[in-house]
């Protein structure tokens, strides 16, 4: 197949078919409703299941159910949404469960409003529920991106037995680009689900799902059991991008969208003689630490731009380690910033005022 | 352009952008954004270019909330069905949902010569691939709106990386839904962009995309 021009949400959802997803349990909130609309349609073409729950509670633990049952399954839903199904994911991550959870976010806190935002990066690096754990998180900032990394993310949470969680803002989910569903994308080695409650017809061992361990120490060996994935994470699997970092004087942090608009900063700022580089997480957990390493000399400043009032600056502090000065740019309440925005303020921080 | 032209067709077909276009390029009365399925990239996002150009701006009832979600339609939609002095351009949403909005004027609606309804095609939506799926489309529109379609527009397109063949291609497919369904093709849109060497059915529309280079 060619390229197709698509919705960034139809994209995702089509993408999770091509990823071999038997399920699809979810319930409507802007703006990502034209995923589980895509779902409801082309589900059952291929045979799988769509089902539109009463509640985002409800779909979480579908999902749940599904997942241990050793279903591939997908939820998706925006901001509000995916606060309501917090629940449903610490229980996941405590009774190791693989899903994919696609977060279209919006602005918030609250219901918010229902333009573009990145004002959840807290809450999906984090953790967002109670107790010891994390989410594999993938940011991307194109269409193409979303579609490859979701095809991917299957196989990611079927290998820690983790939720994936695919952090998008609006604009991505909104917005429309030429994309290429057959793009190789990398196949993880699998061991065959042999935890899952899929019926014991040959007389093995009792499967149980469960994150209940009322036991203390069974439950700190537990806990410790998941941080060991949560290290695998931050030591083998983080991702991002550098861009136009090998002379750059300071240097953008940005993931998603915001990356995007960045992208053209960079290029009107090198119009104006000024080299700008920029450090793109692609994996919001594991926040890409290894990246900074990467810093040349010539970089004096580091520009955090976000689409909230500025939640990933302390991941920034931290991997920084004191060594920059930490500058900050964002916009919230669904408002894009526009590439001269950003152009000002790294000549505002060039010129030292 | 008939005094009423309305554009409807799959979402992400194009519509907003050509109506936009069509209603600066002929300066009509009014502009009726009935899309109320779209949260983003919405014809009235521009009403400020539309209240400098003199363009009335029909939207919802509660005007310039561009973030509510809410479906409602303002009254004002029906006045040029019932004013035949005035010209308008309706943007439809998507689909056939979209154009189930249009069955409130049926009773309005006498004189259907003034009337055009355009199904907009980009043959790189895979909704609207193959002669048979936009046949079936837009029969499904005309079940859904109590109209019938009376004219084709080629939109085909893959934004940045749009060639003239691939236009031609689409005129192609378009070619054969034309036959089948006895309408013409009206116009075929090229962005302003595009050195365009080749002949194409119907108007050429050399477009701006106005509302997506709003937000992006």
């Amino acid at each position: 197949m060619a390229k197709v021009l698509m919705k960034g949400n139809e994209a995702m959802a089509l993408a999770a078919i091509k990823a071999g997803a038997d399920a699809f349990y979810g319930y409507p909130i802007t703006p990502q409703n034209e995923l589980p609309e895509y779902m409801s349609k082309h589900m059952k073409e291929h045979g799988r299941v769509f089902l539109q729950s009463e509640s985002e509670v409800a779909a979480i633990n579908m999902i749940y159910g599904a997942a241990g049952a050793g279903a591939r399954v997908i939820t998706s839903s925006s901001s509000p949404g995916i606060a309501l199904k917090q629940e449903g994911i610490s229980y996941m991550a405590g009774a190791e469960l693989p899903a994919v959870i696609v977060n279209v976010m919006r602005g918030g806190p609250g219901l918010g409003g229902i333009q573009p935002s990145q004002g959840d990066y807290k809450q999906i690096t984090r953790g967002g529920g109670n107790g010891d754990y994390y989410l594999y998180s993938l940011a991307p900032e194109s269409l193409q991106e979303a579609v490859d990394l979701i095809k991917e993310s299957f196989d990611i949470a079927d290998y820690f037995r983790n939720p994936v969680m695919i952090a998008v803002d609006g604009l991505i989910g909104q917005m429309m680009e030429p994309v290429d569903f057959e793009l190789e994308t990398p196949k993880w080695d699998l061991p065959k689900k042999t935890w899952a409650t899929d019926g014991n017809q040959k007389g093995r061992d009792k499967n149980i799902i469960n994150s209940l361990y009322l036991d203390p120490n069974d439950l700190e060996k537990h806990d410790l059991k998941l941080k060991k994935k949560y290290d695998e994470m931050k030591r083998d699997h983080q991702r991002y991008e550098l861009i136009n970092m090998d002379k750059a004087d300071i240097a953008i942090v940005a993931f998603g969208s915001t990356a995007r608009v960045c992208r053209t900063s960079i290029q009107l700022l090198e119009e104006e003689g000024i080299n700008c580089g920029m450090i793109r997480p692609i994996t919001i957990y594991p926040f890409p630490s290894k990246a900074f390493d990467e810093i040349p000399k010539s970089v004096k400043d580091l520009l955090v731009v976000e689409m909230n009032t500025g939640q990933m600056i302390d991941d920034v502090k931290i991997v920084n380690e004191g060594k920059l000065p930490i500058h900050f740019y964002g916009r919230s309440g669904g408002i894009v910033p526009e590439a001269e925005e950003i152009v000002e303020k790294v000549k505002e921080i060039m010129g030292g005022e | 352009m008939k005094r009423i032209t309305i554009i409807a067709g799959h979402y992400g077909s194009g519509k907003s952008e050509i109506c936009t276009n069509l209603a600066f390029k002929h300066k009509v009365d009014y502009i009726v954004d009935l899309d109320i399925i779209n949260p983003y990239f919405r014809t009235r996002s521009l009403h400020q270019e539309f209240e400098d150009a003199g363009i009335h701006l029909v939207e919802s009832t509660i005007k310039k909330k561009l973030s509510s979600d809410l479906p409602y339609i303002s009254g004002e939609s029906a006045i040029p069905f019932l004013n035949k002095e005035l010209t308008a351009i309706y943007d439809l949403g998507g689909t056939e949902n979209g154009g189930r909005v249009l069955i409130q004027f049926s009773d309005k609606i006498d004189h259907f010569e003034d009337i055009d309804l355009l199904y907009v095609v980009n043959i790189f939506r895979m909704e609207t691939n193959t002669v048979a799926k936009i046949v079936k489309s837009i029969k499904n529109l005309e079940n859904e709106a109590q109209l019938k379609v009376t004219g084709l527009i080629n939109n085909t397109n893959l934004l940045k990386e749009t060639t003239e063949e691939m236009i031609k291609e689409g005129e192609t497919i378009l070619t054969s839904v034309a036959k089948e369904l006895d309408l013409p093709i009206v116009y075929t849109v090229i962005h302003e962009s595009l050195d365009q060497q080749k002949d194409y059915s119907g108007k050429v529309i050399r477009l701006k995309r106005l509302i997506a280079d709003k937000f992006l």
